[in-house]
């Protein structure tokens, strides 16, 4: 892998790393499997990259593309609370109605960036350091601001109460927590996370793209698992913040697959890699354990 | 103090599948007071805590708590007010959190979610302190994770969460029920401690007609969702085991018959 490549994948990986945070914040926190993230990714690409091309400020396009998908996560918990409907369900619903007004938010299938001026660009020749080593510190800043606050949110007395809301309604109910707001909130924020992720995705790739968001739940899913069977801990930091070495991980990996001649892959063959890598890390711990026991059961004899 | 008056609960209002759960309950619990509540299996024990907790919504009637009506008022806005254990071991506490996290929770419970720290050392003082009264060695625990404790000890720490912040009613829906005797015992016995302390008004649900005579210091029992009886003073101590078991025969003879007889063995 050469170099200009190996930037590229560590850049992209970062920018999933806020999608793992999401992806994090939903199925392990508040146990509420979101598929939304497929359409709000999109959604703040679509809305930052319109706005970019309407000359809008580049820090305020990108800060309404992550409100954009924060709102589309009130729409799907709005969707599972109000009307019960299952919190599957609910997030393919959005997801689905996601297609439609992203191409009406962009106005065609994609939109270039190409010649716009993009968050990157007041940080062009910084301490004079060459471009494709600006985007990836730049990403990596993003990233690890982004984990280091939700990990410090989830310590507070509110992130706290939305860990319990995930793991025991009942019990955070009897504790005067209000379940409902806490469900609002960590949609809100982790699909934010992701369209955050999709409107730096849109400037440091140069495009937004209708389609771009299809598959970022197993991606996120992947880099979720990948982390935390790498790093098992109980602190929110190391959890956090291994969500986004998961993703850096995965994307190498995927990354190195397609760059072995000798497996004879081509970037069409994707989808099947990231299944096979993501079914092996779902797969892994359960042998794993499945050994471990085995070990302790011969030592016995 | 607790009052309920003429207090109605309707399921599946309107469908085929009506069930009409408590039928106009009249009660009155001064301040302090321990009420043990019995009655069979569907009778409307549990379905009375978790209406004055505010799980479920009244059809008709009132619940005041002193002279303020909480009728309207939904089960987070009453936890100021409430503290309850559950029967269920597991549903008292969060597995997922470590045992600092859920007492955090607890110690929380009718305040605002802020964004503060959870925990501090002046906290973790407060719940090593309160957990050496189990005598389990739970106070070096505390960062284990809840889920990895055991049923007994889950309920322990589920008690002592209860007693955390300055409630006035403790609701207990059958909180001994899951566990072995020795464990039940020690529960009980800091159940007793805790209301003893803060001077609670309690209500215990429970199917044991010992434990229910030898706690508190009024028993009521439920049948069909009403009040069929209510005990207290001396009449009260002049019970036993086999006088409530007579009450509750005549209960199923004069009304239809009871579901389940294991409750009349559960003495």
């Amino acid at each position: 892998m050469s170099l200009f490549s190996f930037l590229g994948t560590l850049e992209i990986g970062l920018i999933y790393g806020l999608v793992a945070i999401g992806v994090y914040l939903t199925f392990r926190i508040l146990d509420f499997p979101d598929l939304t993230v497929d359409g709000s990714f999109t959604l703040g690409a679509a809305v930052t990259a319109t706005l970019i091309v309407m000359g809008v400020n580049v820090f305020l396009a990108t800060l309404a593309g992550t409100i954009a998908a924060a709102c589309a996560g009130l729409v799907t918990a709005w969707l599972n609370l109000r009307f019960d409907i299952l919190h599957l369900l609910a997030s393919i619903l959005t997801m689905t109605a996601l297609y439609t007004i992203n191409l009406r938010v962009m106005g065609k299938p994609n939109v270039a960036l190409i010649m716009e001026p993009t968050i990157l660009t007041p940080f062009e020749g910084i301490f004079g350091l060459p471009d494709m080593y600006m985007r990836v510190i730049f990403v990596a800043v993003c990233a690890v601001i982004g984990g280091l606050l939700v990990a410090w949110f989830l310590k507070t007395q509110y992130g706290l109460a939305m860990r319990a809301v995930g793991s025991n309604k009942r019990m955070a109910q009897a504790n005067g927590i209000v379940v409902k707001q806490k469900v609002y909130a960590g949609l809100a924020l982790s699909n934010g996370l992701v369209g955050l992720a999709g409107a730096l995705f849109a400037q440091t790739n140069g495009f937004a793209d209708s389609t771009m968001g299809i598959g970022t739940i197993v991606v996120g899913l992947a880099a979720v698992i990948i982390g935390q069977s790498l790093f098992a801990s109980r602190s929110m930091y190391v959890i956090v913040l291994s969500c986004i070495v998961g993703s850096v991980l995965y994307r190498l990996a995927v990354s190195m697959a397609l760059n072995a001649d000798f497996l004879g892959f081509s970037a069409s063959d994707l989808n099947l890699i990231t299944a096979v890598l993501v079914a092996l890390a779902l797969i892994f711990p359960k042998l794993r354990n499945e050994w471990k026991a085995k070990q302790a059961a011969r030592n016995e004899a | 103090m607790i009052s309920c008056k003429d207090l109605h609960v309707t399921f599946n209002r309107g469908l085929p599948t009506e069930k009409l759960a408590l039928r106009g309950i009249d009660l009155t619990i001064p301040q302090g007071e321990f009420v043990t509540v019995i009655g069979s299996n569907g009778a409307g024990k549990s379905t009375l805590l978790n209406t004055i907790a505010g799980d479920i919504k009244s059809t008709k009637g009132q619940i005041l708590f002193g002279d303020r009506d909480v009728t309207k008022l939904p089960a987070t806005g009453r936890t100021a007010d409430i503290a309850r254990v559950f029967q269920d071991p597991l549903a008292g506490t969060c597995g997922d959190l470590t045992v600092e996290e859920n007492m955090a929770l607890a110690y929380g419970r009718g305040q605002r979610g802020r964004l503060s720290s959870a925990l501090n050392s002046k906290m973790r003082n407060v719940f090593r302190e309160q957990l050496s009264r189990l005598n389990l060695g739970l106070e070096n625990r505390l960062e284990s994770e809840m889920g990895l404790l055991s049923g007994g000890q889950r309920q322990s720490v589920s008690l002592l969460m209860s007693a955390l912040q300055p409630s006035t009613i403790l609701l207990l829906d059958e909180h001994t029920a899951a566990l072995d005797p020795k464990t039940a015992a020690l529960i009980m016995d800091i159940t007793s401690q805790i209301i003893a302390e803060k001077q609670l008004t309690v209500m215990m649900v429970t199917h044991s007609m010992r434990q229910a005579l030898d706690h508190g210091s009024r028993t009521i029992m439920l049948h069909e969702g009403k009040i069929i009886f209510d005990l207290s003073g001396e009449e009260r101590a002049g019970y036993e085991v086999k006088d409530l078991l007579n009450l509750f025969a005549q209960a199923r003879t004069d009304g239809e018959e009871l579901d389940d007889d294991k409750l009349l063995l559960g003495a």
